[in-house]
């Protein structure tokens, strides 16, 4: 009797010993990382630079005072005049993102947008399929008061043991009705590879 | 005698491993959270201030070593509540000459941040 009971005890402290707790499924070597850590991995634009970029642009507009009363801004694609293929797109979705989010100012539909917003209205109001009330006529859109306009530069440098790649972001926020640029600011990333 | 030389050395082995007391709430010293090692950088004075909404932060910074020093830190921002506002920051780098002072700078994410945590370390 006591060498079954003992038995039966060894195999099931063996069984909890083996039953998988972790909430882990899969290989070992794949791991999710930080996606705040500083990312050193190639000289090349990378995540970190992207969130730096939005990070500092968008807390100088915000906190500069010139966005007063929420006003509707225009984003224009960050123009990229390096070598390096960069996905700009996401430069301004970050910096529209983060400013979204202070509440300092509203988007109007961007040129990527503008189409699908058209083409919206047009469905709503020509097609005939919507109840007349639930409509969202046309003429009532929004004009911005600023378009926001950026781009990105490099200075890339090579030597036999060095590579020093250079980066400057502008950005610029300018008064549609007048012309006149009202904030501006850069930001600038030198990343060096000693071989 | 042999007693009380080995209680002598009990109560200074046990001075040595006291915990130093936490810094005074609203002191220069609460609002750094080092993360891990940070060595060669000296903390020096803060300067808060509100600026059209938002909340600034300058930090002043000393290598106090007589070589180039690097460091990583982010600034965490937090409510009224003592809660953190908006998303984390990104960790940056930030690299100081031998003996070099600086003051970092930051601005909060959100209008609605009352107060801030400076996480540093280094390498």
């Amino acid at each position: 009797m006591f060498a079954r009971f003992s038995m039966l005890a060894v195999v099931a402290v063996l069984a909890s010993g083996c039953a998988n707790t972790s909430p882990v499924l899969g290989s070992k070597n794949i791991n999710y990382g930080d996606t705040k850590a500083v990312e050193t991995v190639t000289n090349e634009f990378g995540s970190t630079d992207l969130q730096m970029i939005a990070e500092s642009m968008t807390r100088s507009l915000a906190q500069s005072g010139v966005l007063r009363g929420r006003p509707v801004v225009q984003v224009y694609d960050v123009k990229n005049k390096t070598s390096e293929y960069i996905d700009t797109r996401e430069i301004t979705t970050s910096i529209k993102t983060q400013l979204m989010k202070t509440g300092t100012a509203r988007f109007a539909s961007d040129n990527t947008d503008m189409q699908s917003q058209v083409d919206q209205l047009k469905l709503q109001n020509q097609s005939g399929l919507y109840k007349k009330s639930t409509v969202s006529k046309t003429g009532n859109m929004i004009a911005a008061q600023y378009r926001l306009e950026g781009s990105i530069s490099s200075i890339v440098k090579r030597s036999a043991d060095y590579k020093d790649v250079f980066y400057k972001f502008s950005l610029q926020l300018i008064d549609v009705e007048s012309g006149v640029a009202e904030w501006m600011d850069e930001k600038e990333i030198r990343k060096t590879t000693e071989r | 005698m042999r007693h009380f030389i080995l209680g002598a050395l009990a109560l200074v082995l046990l001075a040595g491993c006291a915990t130093p007391p936490p810094p005074a709430p609203g002191s220069a010293a609460s609002k750094i959270v080092v993360m891990g090692k940070f060595k060669g950088i000296a903390v020096g004075a803060i300067r808060v201030a509100r600026e059209n909404g938002f909340l600034t932060a300058k930090v002043q910074l000393s290598n106090i070593t007589s070589s180039n020093q690097t460091m990583y830190y982010r600034f965490a921002w937090l409510g009224a509540d003592g809660f953190p506002v908006g998303d984390e920051e990104t960790w940056k780098v930030l690299n100081l000459y031998a003996n070099q002072a600086t003051f970092l700078p930051a601005i909060a994410n959100l209008p609605q941040a009352s107060d801030f945590r400076l996480e540093v370390k280094t390498p």
